[in-house]
This record gives C-alpha cells, sequence and structure tokens, in this order.
C-alpha cells in the first residue's frame, strides 16, 4: 500500500498517520496501514464530510467527520484524488469545495503579486545600476587580481602566437621594443609587465589582451608612414589594458551572476566559468567610453614619452578613410571623424613639448619587414 | 542507511551505514571521518543554477555533498558544526518537513530537497530568510541543531508560539503567522524586537533549545573591539 494523505486523530501520531484514501460512489474509504494487524479501513459517507483548504501555503485539501472513535482529520495533497474527490461529491459538499478552491487562489495570488512587485523593483534597481553606472562591473573588476588578468590573458595569448608566424628579432621588432620602453618608463607604477610580439601578417592590426599581451600586425606596420603612428596604435592599447577594459567587457559579456559571484567572494571560477560559457577575448569589442578612453589616456601618455602625439591622429584618419585592404583594427575599434577631431581638440589644449624623435629609420624597419614602396594611385 | 545517533547530547555524532553502492547526501563538510570504501562527491542539487541560487538567496553552502560506498559497504561519521543535538525522522512518503537552511545534517539518497520561498512576511519576520528548505520523498532524514532538539505535537487547530530564530523544522500540514512578540517574550538581541511564530496543528514542530544569533550577541560583548 502506498499512502496517499495523512490522518489525524487522538489514538494517531502528531505526525498523523500515512493512510490511502480513495473515492467511492457515496464517500471515502481510507485504509490505514499497519504491520501488527490486518489493514484496517473506515468507510465515510460524503454527507458526514467538511471541506477546506489548510497546511503550510492554504494547498492541502482538509476533510473532517466525526468518525465513531472521535473527530478525524484528514490532509490531502495528491491532485489526483482531490480531482476524483470533487468530481465524485454531492452538491451540498462542492459549495465548500468553491469555497476552498477560491481560498487557495486568493492566497496564491496575492504571494505571486507581492513576489512579483518585490521581484519588479530588485530587477530595476539591478538593471539601474547595470546601465546607468556600470557600478556593479566596476566593482567587480576592481576585486580581480592582477595575477589573474595576467593568467587569463596569457593563456590566449600563448594559444594565439602559437598559430602565428612570430616575429623574434630584427629592426621592426627593435623598433616597436623602444617605443614600448619609452612609454612604459612614464607608467613605473604599473602592475602590468608588457609584452609586445610583432606577427607577420599582411592583417591591418594591433590587439591587447587583458594582462598587458599586446601584438602588432606587421600589416599595420607597413601601413604607417612613420613609428610615431604606430606608437599611437600602441599607446592606444597599452592604455585599453590599463584601464582594464578588457576585464569590464568579461564581466559585462559574461553576466550578472559572475559580477555577483566575484564580488561576494569567489574568484577562482572566472577562468573556468569564461571556458565554460565561450566568451572568446578577440572578439570582445570595447565601448565607445572605453575607447575615448584609450584614445585620451594614450595621448597623454605619447605626450610624456615625447613622441610626437600628431602621428596618433594622422594614422587614425588615414585608417578610417580607406576601406580597402583588410582594416582589423577598425572591427574592433570603430573609428569616426568626431572622434580624430575629438583628439584634435584635446591635442590643442595639452601644453606643447618638443618631441624627441626615435633612434631608428622607419623606412628600414618597413623595408625589413618586405614592405614594397607604397604607390599612392 | 542505517544511522545511529552516538554520543547524544551536546556534542553527538552520528553513525551511517552504507550497504555497497548506496549513496547518502549530506550537508558539505559534515563529513568527520569514513570507510576506505567511501567515495565524497560534491553535487548540486538541482544543477548549476539552482545550487548557485540558493548560495546567494538562502546563503546556503553550494553543495550538497554525496558520500557513495562505491567500493563495498561502510560506515561514515558525521557531525553539524555548533554544539548541539541530532534527531533522525523517517520520511514516510507523505510527511513533508519545512526545515530552515542550518537544520539539515544528511539523509538518504531517497529523499527529495527543495529550495522554497516564503510568503513575503514570513520571510521578512521569520528569521529564517525568504528561503527554507522543502524535504519530501522516503527515506532517512538527519537533522541537528543549536542546543537540544524539543518536539511539539500539536493536534489538529490546536496553537502553540514559538520564538521564531528557535525554528528548526516543521510538518508542511501545519500553518502559522507571525506575530509581533508582546513584551514578556525574550526579545532577541540582535533586532530588540522580537517576532514569533503563531503555529496551528495538525503536526510536529521541532525547536532548539538555543538561539544563535543572541549566543552570537553575547559571545560578542567579550571580544575586544580593535580601535
Ligand atoms: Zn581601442
Amino acid at each position: 500500500m502506498i499512502p496517499n494523505a495523512l490522518c489525524f486523530g487522538d489514538e494517531f501520531p502528531a505526525a498523523g498517520a500515512p493512510c490511502l484514501v480513495q473515492v467511492e460512489e457515496h464517500g471515502l474509504t481510507v485504509n490505514f496501514a499497519s504491520d501488527t494487524t490486518d489493514d484496517q479501513s473506515e468507510s465515510v459517507p460524503f454527507s458526514s464530510l467538511t471541506v477546506s483548504a489548510g497546511g503550510l501555503d492554504h494547498d492541502q485539501l482538509v476533510v473532517k467527520w466525526a468518525g465513531q472513535k472521535g473527530e478525524r482529520t484528514l490532509y490531502l495533497k495528491n491532485p489526483d484524488v482531490i480531482r476524483a474527490f470533487r468530481q465524485a461529491a454531492p452538491d451540498q459538499l462542492s459549495h465548500s469545495f468553491e469555497q476552498a478552491a477560491e481560498r487557495v487562489r486568493q492566497v496564491r495570488h496575492r504571494s505571486r503579486l507581492v513576489w512579483g512587485l518585490v521581484g519588479g523593483v530588485f530587477l530595476a534597481t539591478v538593471l539601474g545600476l547595470w546601465f546607468q553606472s556600470d557600478l556593479l562591473v566596476e566593482i567587480a573588476v576592481s576585486r580581480i587580481p592582477v595575477e589573474w588578468e595576467q593568467k587569463l590573458g596569457e593563456s590566449a595569448y600563448r594559444d594565439f602566437l602559437s598559430h602565428q608566424e612570430v616575429m623574434k628579432e630584427g629592426p621592426a621588432v627593435a623598433a616597436l621594443g623602444e617605443m614600448t620602453q619609452r612609454m612604459t618608463a612614464q607608467i613605473p607604477d604599473s602592475p602590468y609587465k608588457f609584452e609586445v610580439t610583432v606577427v607577420k601578417s599582411d592583417v591591418v592590426n594591433a590587439f591587447a589582451l587583458p594582462g598587458g599581451y599586446v601584438v602588432v600586425f606587421t600589416g599595420l606596420m607597413k601601413k604607417a608612414e612613420s613609428g610615431e603612428e604606430v606608437a599611437g596604435v600602441l599607446s592606444h592599447e597599452l592604455n585599453h589594458v590599463l584601464q582594464r577594459h578588457g576585464l569590464e567587457r568579461i564581466v559585462k559579456s559574461l553576466g550578472i551572476m559572475t559580477v555577483a559571484a566575484i564580488v561576494f567572494g569567489n574568484q577562482q571560477g572566472l577562468v573556468g566559468m569564461m571556458k565554460q560559457l565561450g566568451v572568446e577575448l578577440f572578439t570582445l569589442k570595447f565601448g565607445r567610453e572605453q575607447e575615448t578612453e584609450a584614445d585620451l589616456t594614450g595621448l597623454q601618455l605619447l605626450q610624456r614619452a615625447k613622441i610626437d602625439p600628431s602621428g596618433m591622429i594622422t594614422f587614425f584618419e588615414r585608417l578610417s578613410e580607406k576601406d580597402e585592404g583588410r582594416m582589423e583594427w577598425l572591427s574592433t575599434h570603430p573609428m569616426s571623424a568626431a572622434r580624430a577631431d575629438r583628439l584634435k581638440a584635446e591635442l590643442a589644449a595639452l601644453p606643447k613639448k618638443s618631441p624627441e624623435p626615435f633612434t631608428f629609420d622607419w623606412k628600414q624597419v618597413q623595408a625589413s619587414i618586405g614592405s614594397q614602396t607604397v604607390v599612392v594611385p | 542507511m542505517k544511522s545511529e545517533i552516538l554520543y547524544p547530547g551536546a556534542f553527538p555524532m552520528v553513525r551511517v551505514d552504507l550497504a555497497a553502492g548506496e549513496n547518502i547526501k549530506a550537508e558539505s563538510g559534515a563529513m568527520v571521518a569514513c570507510s576506505p570504501t567511501i567515495d565524497i562527491e560534491s553535487k548540486m542539487e538541482g544543477g548549476f543554477l539552482g545550487a548557485l541560487s540558493r548560495k546567494f538567496l538562502t546563503g546556503e553552502k553550494f553543495f550538497f555533498q554525496t558520500l557513495r560506498a562505491s567500493r563495498g559497504p561502510g560506515e561514515a561519521l558525521l557531525a553539524p558544526t555548533v554544539p548541539g543535538e541530532i534527531v533522525i525522522l523517517e520520511l514516510d512518503g507523505v510527511n513533508e518537513y519545512m526545515v530552515q537552511k542550518d537544520g539539515f545534517l544528511a539523509g538518504a539518497d531517497t529523499i527529495v530537497i527543495e529550495s522554497k520561498m516564503q510568503g513575503l512576511s514570513r520571510g521578512l519576520l521569520g528569521g529564517e530568510g525568504f528561503f527554507i528548505l522543502k524535504i519530501s520523498g522516503k527515506g532517512t532524514l538527519v537533522l541537528n541543531s543549536f542546543g537540544a532538539i524539543h518536539k511539539i505535537e500539536l493536534k489538529p487547530d490546536q496553537e502553540y508560539i514559538v520564538d521564531n530564530s528557535h525554528l528548526v523544522a516543521w510538518s508542511s500540514t501545519t500553518s502559522y503567522n507571525i506575530e509581533k512578540a508582546t513584551s514578556g517574550w525574550v526579545a532577541s538581541f540582535t533586532s530588540g524586537e522580537g517576532f514569533v511564530c503563531r503555529f496551528r496543528g495538525p503536526g510536529l514542530v521541532y525547536i532548539q533549545s538555543r538561539n544563535p544569533g543572541s549566543f552570537g550577541a553575547w559571545i560578542r560583548q567579550f571580544i575586544p573591539v580593535s580601535e
């Protein structure tokens, strides 16, 4: 016998006696499980029953009657039994059935309403924080240690480089080393140790991974007319790292649960969670504010390093004009006229400094990476 | 799952005998010692999101542990974090218990554990938080308490008033309302304002003889505050 109800009464345990309730034509039959004697059963006609709703959530059907051995109370939960009972019950019971059902509906409706309201307010608050100030993202990002960021970036970086033709030495590597050195000398307190790699590819691109891992493609170096122009892109990329833009993007795209996980304690899961959700570091697009920030701080960094900042602006402008070739850098760094204008205005506001030229000859650097003389059509 | 309470009283342990291949659920961190035939798996009850939401919403441990007698029969010794009694209940498949989140110690694999949202006023005032565990199914359930466990038996429509921070578990055939404690009730140290639950039978209510919040507040007064 599999019990489907609990019966309460004076001689039963306080937790209720498990029993099997069956709906018959004229009433209910209640079978009690018993180890010692044969199964005891009790039949009650519908006419002597009263029904109501009860239990913790008012979702149980409470059936009461006066038995030979005293008051009996039955708690029914099984929906099949309740349905059968309702169908078989005579008219005088159906009124109390409707009342009980109405009470359950009311309780459920009320709690749904209240929870809906609470949920709505909560969601609105969270979304408000989320979209307006990105406060949660900032808090989350600030809690991620730099070592984590480096681990994250480095694994993606090594993975990427293993499929590429890396330039180990030569004038191009030396030139980028000099640029990096000039700029990082201006940020002595930075926790990042920048690593810049030149990759042989005609793609016009450069990118920085979280933690300070920078890749510059020879395609971009071929397009540049001076070392200062490449330095402009490099400075922009370094500042994406310094401002932790990649991390902000990751946290944002991983969603609120991750943010919560990071803010409230568990940082361990981030790398695993990224893998699980398939977040691609290379396809992360920066937001417009982040681009502006990287532009402006990039410009200031060039200025401090005494590298002519106008190279950055002319290169950005030239990249945005020409749409031929594979200008990959633009797909992750959307360029607009307004962006260049803003930089020009910013540059004009900065105090004038006399730039110090690089020690290398840019044309020789370009020649070393196999650049043909650019023929302007 | 056969279980026996060792050292009943303030510092008990429970010994659980597992047949070969048998699993049980336990609160993570409850394991004290076990036979080498037993493997411990951290299982996320209700899937990843379920476990995650439980962690954030109930503050409960992220994982339940599953103890599995993979390499033959064996036994495990389990103990709760706080000093207090352990009680073993046999669920018969019809009875269901609501258990406040720290009350669960272990259970047979056949019992079902769900996180359940309470009504708003119960959640706000009840002291057990918005989420409690609803435990149903058939098999052994082991609960633990802070202090001694006392069982209150309620007949149909019989009422009883309990300070909410002393609640451990109660059957789902009971119902209750939250009421503001009238003066005379021990106001909790932390809130300064006590709430009580007016339970109505039929069913069982298990309460603990000590209040964790008040105990914490009492301890705190002896801890030197660094300026
Ligand atoms: Zn950018």
